[in-house]
């Protein structure tokens, strides 16, 4: 009631200096966010004749799909592309699987050892080897240059685990004890009860592991240095990165026009970014939740 | 109400206290009892000893002189030698000393960003437009930052959108990106751009949970709107601050390898060399001591947890939840 009214009382309160400073300073950011996306897009879709006239791209005048042809026949990006979509397809199962079975065992309570295994789990949440111990594991399992060590190295991340915890923990106790007392095994209550109800929390975690596969880069970066399989971050930075010593080589010998660097590189950070875009509408619907649950954490 | 709790508590008090026979028959007849509890965890106790203990026991290589032949377990030990060749090296004090300084410049650029965001966000009385901004400024925090330092690059560099725009404003040229100078503020700048939108979205949420009455009555006796966030506002959501300012501090030692890394170039390589960055260089490019590099992992976990710990204990004290139980 008070809330209704206030809302009211606010809004008959004129527009005055407060509001319109307001307004200019988030404009402000929104266009230092807004403009650098657009400049991608304009100069991706900008021929190099174009380019050369002005840098100064808003948008171009005829809009060309050159650059997106030559990164396809560069080829690379392919690659990136077939590495990380396995990624997500192996390791989002993975993750799926460990975190929702290690939340359920943690949120059954009354069986023995479950304090001493939430403390371990909990300890490699503020402690850990660093990345040349687990460098020399993947070397001695034989998994370096195979996207398993960057999948199995990314198959379980706490922090997902303990929001699917907190969110177990919030369902009714009632469902769970009844039906453990008609004999369920604890195998149908999490299929049949548990899942069911969690829906929410597992298209959140789905999704952060999707954005986290999606971005991995680190990993590969130290696990596969093969040509065949390289992540598309990895990619995305051989591209801009390459093409920063071509740019220079083909200015001093003039050749510019063979290939448009700066346009293929904008037209990678496109193709690997269009995807993120996809899902976003997706994750905003639900990230608040995933953040919230983290910090009361 | 009270009965069932209290004849529980005793039971698992029996079982736990008592370490006679009864009592372990005891805990293997509840084991066995739940033991479709263990088969569940075997997947990530699979995961947790292969990726997460095993590596932590290969830690001992700090101690060790590391043979390739040997691996990790046979080689010999050599005591605190190579903590001797890590504290005679100049380059490791000086990535120790970059970590801190640029954690202390984010602590003081960056960290206020998202509180200021939050709070114009939330005096914007434009419904509308305040949805369509904070789907923009959310966004950037779920890209990579091989996308954005390519995007920012893209934008800064010498025949980027922002020089053509001071040139045609008749100023100069500004070598944003190979200027040493500028790269910390740079990581500020960067920082921002990419994460300050999400992370009012925690102080958002604190905001919407103040009790409206507080307005109400401050609106009743005549405060103006910059009063009312002044004193209402802000005080309303200073625990939150407090608290993520303390966790801050607890990643002192963690400067965000993905972000120098790929905002780096040759002309700022030396004063981008943060702890993170020293221990991939010294690890995986050119020649390779797995001991002294082990012996570094370990300071830096170390640390980490040091810090992490304290900012937990401190954040505790002043009457927060802490991260950890």
């Amino acid at each position: 009631m008070s809330a209704t009214t206030k809302m009211k009382k606010r809004k008959r309160e004129s527009f005055g200096v407060m509001d319109a400073v307001l307004f200019i300073l988030l404009t402000l950011f929104l266009l230092c966010i807004l403009i650098p996306f657009l400049n991608v897009i304009a100069i991706s879709f900008t021929s190099y004749k174009e380019y050369m006239q002005s840098t100064w791209v808003i948008w171009p005048k005829e809009p060309t799909l050159a650059a997106y042809q030559e990164l396809l026949n560069d080829g690379r990006i392919l690659i990136g592309y077939k590495t990380t979509i396995t990624y997500v397809l192996i390791g989002v199962p993975i993750n799926l699987v460990m975190c929702t079975t290690l939340a359920y065992a943690l949120f059954r309570k009354g069986w023995p050892g479950r304090k001493l295994v939430l403390t371990l789990v909990m300890f490699t949440m503020i402690f850990n080897g660093g990345i040349v111990p687990m460098y020399l594991v993947m070397k001695s399992l034989g998994l370096t240059n195979t996207i398993w060590a960057v999948i199995l190295a990314q198959g379980m991340n706490t922090f997902n685990m303990i929001l699917i915890y907190n969110y177990f923990n919030s369902l009714p106790e009632a469902l769970v004890e009844s039906a453990n007392l008609d004999g369920a095994s604890e195998w149908t209550i999490l299929v049949r009860i548990v899942l069911p109800l969690s829906k929410p929390i597992l298209a959140t975690v789905v999704l952060f592991v999707m954005v986290q596969l999606w971005n991995e880069y680190f990993m590969s970066m130290i696990f596969l240095r093969s040509k065949e399989w390289q992540s598309l971050q990895q990619v995305l930075r051989s591209i801009v990165m390459d093409s920063q010593v071509v740019d220079t080589a083909a200015q001093l010998a003039d050749i510019g026009d063979r290939n448009f660097t700066d346009g293929i590189k904008m037209a990678a950070v496109m193709v690997t970014m269009v995807p993120i875009m996809c899902v976003y509408p997706f994750l905003q619907k639900y990230f608040t939740k995933g953040i919230m649950i983290g910090a009361v954490k | 109400m009270g009965k069932t709790p209290k004849t529980s508590k005793t039971k698992s008090g029996t079982v736990i206290t008592s370490a006679n026979a009864t009592g372990m028959r005891k805990v293997l007849i509840s084991m066995r009892k739940h033991w479709q509890i263990y088969v569940l965890l075997i997947p990530a106790a699979i995961w947790y000893i292969m990726f997460a203990y095993y590596p932590m026991a290969g830690l001992q290589l700090a101690f060790k002189t590391y043979k390739v032949r040997e691996g990790i377990w046979g080689s010999p030990w050599c005591g605190l030698k190579n903590y001797e060749a890590v504290f005679r090296d100049s380059y490791f004090w000086n990535s120790i000393s970059r970590t801190l300084m640029v954690n202390l410049g984010r602590l003081i650029f960056t960290f206020p960003a998202p509180v200021l965001l939050a709070l114009m966000l939330n005096e914007l009385r434009m419904g509308k437009y305040k949805k369509f901004i904070q789907t923009v400024f959310t966004f950037p925090h779920f890209l990579s930052w091989v996308i954005v330092a390519s995007i920012l690059t893209n934008l800064l560099s010498i025949d980027g959108l922002v020089n053509s725009v001071l040139t045609a404003l008749g100023g100069n040229v500004i070598n944003f990106l190979g200027n040493e100078k500028l790269f910390t503020p740079h990581l500020y700048v960067s920082d921002i751009w990419k994460g300050a939108g999400y992370s009012s979205i925690i102080y958002l949420s604190a905001i919407s949970g103040i009790d409206q009455d507080q307005y109400e009555a401050a609106e009743i006796d005549g405060a103006s709107r910059w009063q009312r966030i002044i004193y209402i506002t802000l005080p309303n959501i200073l625990p939150t601050i407090s608290i993520l300012f303390i966790m801050t501090c607890g990643n002192l030692m963690t400067a965000g390898f993905d972000q120098i890394f790929n905002l780096k170039n040759a002309a700022t390589k030396g004063v981008a060399e943060v702890l993170d960055i020293y221990i991939y260089r010294i690890t995986f490019e050119g020649s390779t001591d797995f001991g002294f590099s082990t012996a570094v992992s370990l300071f830096r976990s170390v640390f980490n947890m040091l810090f992490l710990l304290i900012a937990n204990k401190v954040s505790k004290l002043l009457g927060g939840s802490g991260l950890f139980g």
